[in-house]
């Protein structure tokens, strides 16, 4: 038998296949039932419409949008951050460099109080800036900098 | 306004076009509801229990077909005929109860889906190369079973078939002869 044969023979058997089920249907009968079940109000089983996959498809995107604008706030902020740190210690290292001993000793004693009033009593140091000469201020207020 | 009111009750009315039924559907009309199920229920039915369905659940899958039709006839625009749509909405039916039913690895053809009208010993050849086939397109993957069934079963053109499943004609051609050439080796 050749191609054509068997596949007109397939389209044969196709065309009988369930020719005797669908005889056996009581049109009428079938059609009274859904037009009963119209009238109901019966919905078709099926997933709620919160779950339907455009809808999951849209809820993932939103996740993924406020995500993305949540990680770029988070990180231009940092980078805001780092940049005023960055500005800072640039300001104080050219302040130190002008500053005269008695001025950098001033900064130095200003700056232990604001830390006293910080840290406990018994953390607390006396420190006599007054033996420090102009090079050994700097190198302790660059140290206090980080 | 029901359905006989508008066409017009007398041997000389011409009988509705399936679009003008569901547009009647649209505003309500039961009537119309209940002659598109009768105008099309049998060839649904047929395609069903040749993807599958068993005859005992075919009246109530039938059924379900026609609710998900008319309940989502909005989506229907008219780019393939009512029933090239209402049939890709029976697979998805189907589809659904197999998962149901998913206990029923390959849900076997009931004698009853067999034609047994004829010479008994023909009936005998028909009915076990029905049963050959009804069990090799359960075998294939669902388009190419039903671009296969819509193709041999319903007569439908590629054209009508691609644009009801949302493919290209080209597309549905190719599935249909891959479907062709596994059904054919199985058969045989």
């Amino acid at each position: 038998m050749d191609s054509m044969n068997d596949e007109t023979r397939l389209n044969d058997i196709a065309k009988r296949l369930g020719a005797r089920a669908a005889d056996r249907l009581d049109v009428q009968a079938t059609a009274q039932k859904v037009v009963e079940r119209l009238r109901a109000g019966e919905q078709p089983a099926r997933r709620p419409s919160w779950v339907q996959p455009a809808w999951l498809r849209i809820a993932a995107a939103l996740v993924l949008l406020v995500g993305g604008v949540f990680l770029v706030q988070r990180v231009s902020t940092n980078e805001q951050d780092l940049g005023h740190q960055g500005v800072a210690a640039h300001m104080v290292a050219d302040d130190l460099a002008g500053l005269t001993t008695a001025q950098l000793q001033e900064v130095l004693r200003g700056f232990d109080e604001l830390m006293d009033s910080t840290v406990s009593p018994e953390d607390s140091t006396e420190t006599d800036y007054d033996a420090l000469d102009a090079q050994q201020l700097r190198t302790v207020l660059r140290s206090l900098e980080g | 306004m029901t359905l006989p009111e508008r066409v017009g009750v007398g041997a000389t009315a011409e009988p509705l076009q399936d679009t003008a039924l569901i547009a009647a559907w649209r505003r309500g009309d039961e009537q119309a509801a209940a002659e598109l199920v009768g105008r099309h229920a049998r060839a649904l039915a047929r395609f069903l229990a040749a993807s599958g369905a068993p005859e005992s659940d075919l009246d109530d899958l039938v059924q379900d077909t026609f609710i998900r039709a008319f309940r989502s006839v909005d989506r229907f625009r008219g780019q393939c005929q009512f029933r090239t749509w209402l049939l890709t909405i029976g697979g998805n039916v189907l589809k659904d109860f197999g998962r149901r039913a998913s206990r029923r690895k390959v849900m076997p053809l009931d004698e009853g889906v067999r034609d047994n009208r004829g010479d008994p010993h023909d009936n005998a050849v028909a009915n076990e190369a029905e049963a050959r086939l009804a069990t090799g397109l359960q075998g294939l993957p669902r388009m190419q079973r039903e671009v296969f069934l819509l193709r041999a079963q319903q007569g439908h053109e590629y054209e009508e078939i691609a644009a009801a499943l949302g493919t290209t004609p080209g597309a549905a051609r190719v599935h249909y002869h891959h479907a062709v050439r596994r059904l054919k080796a199985w058969i045989q």
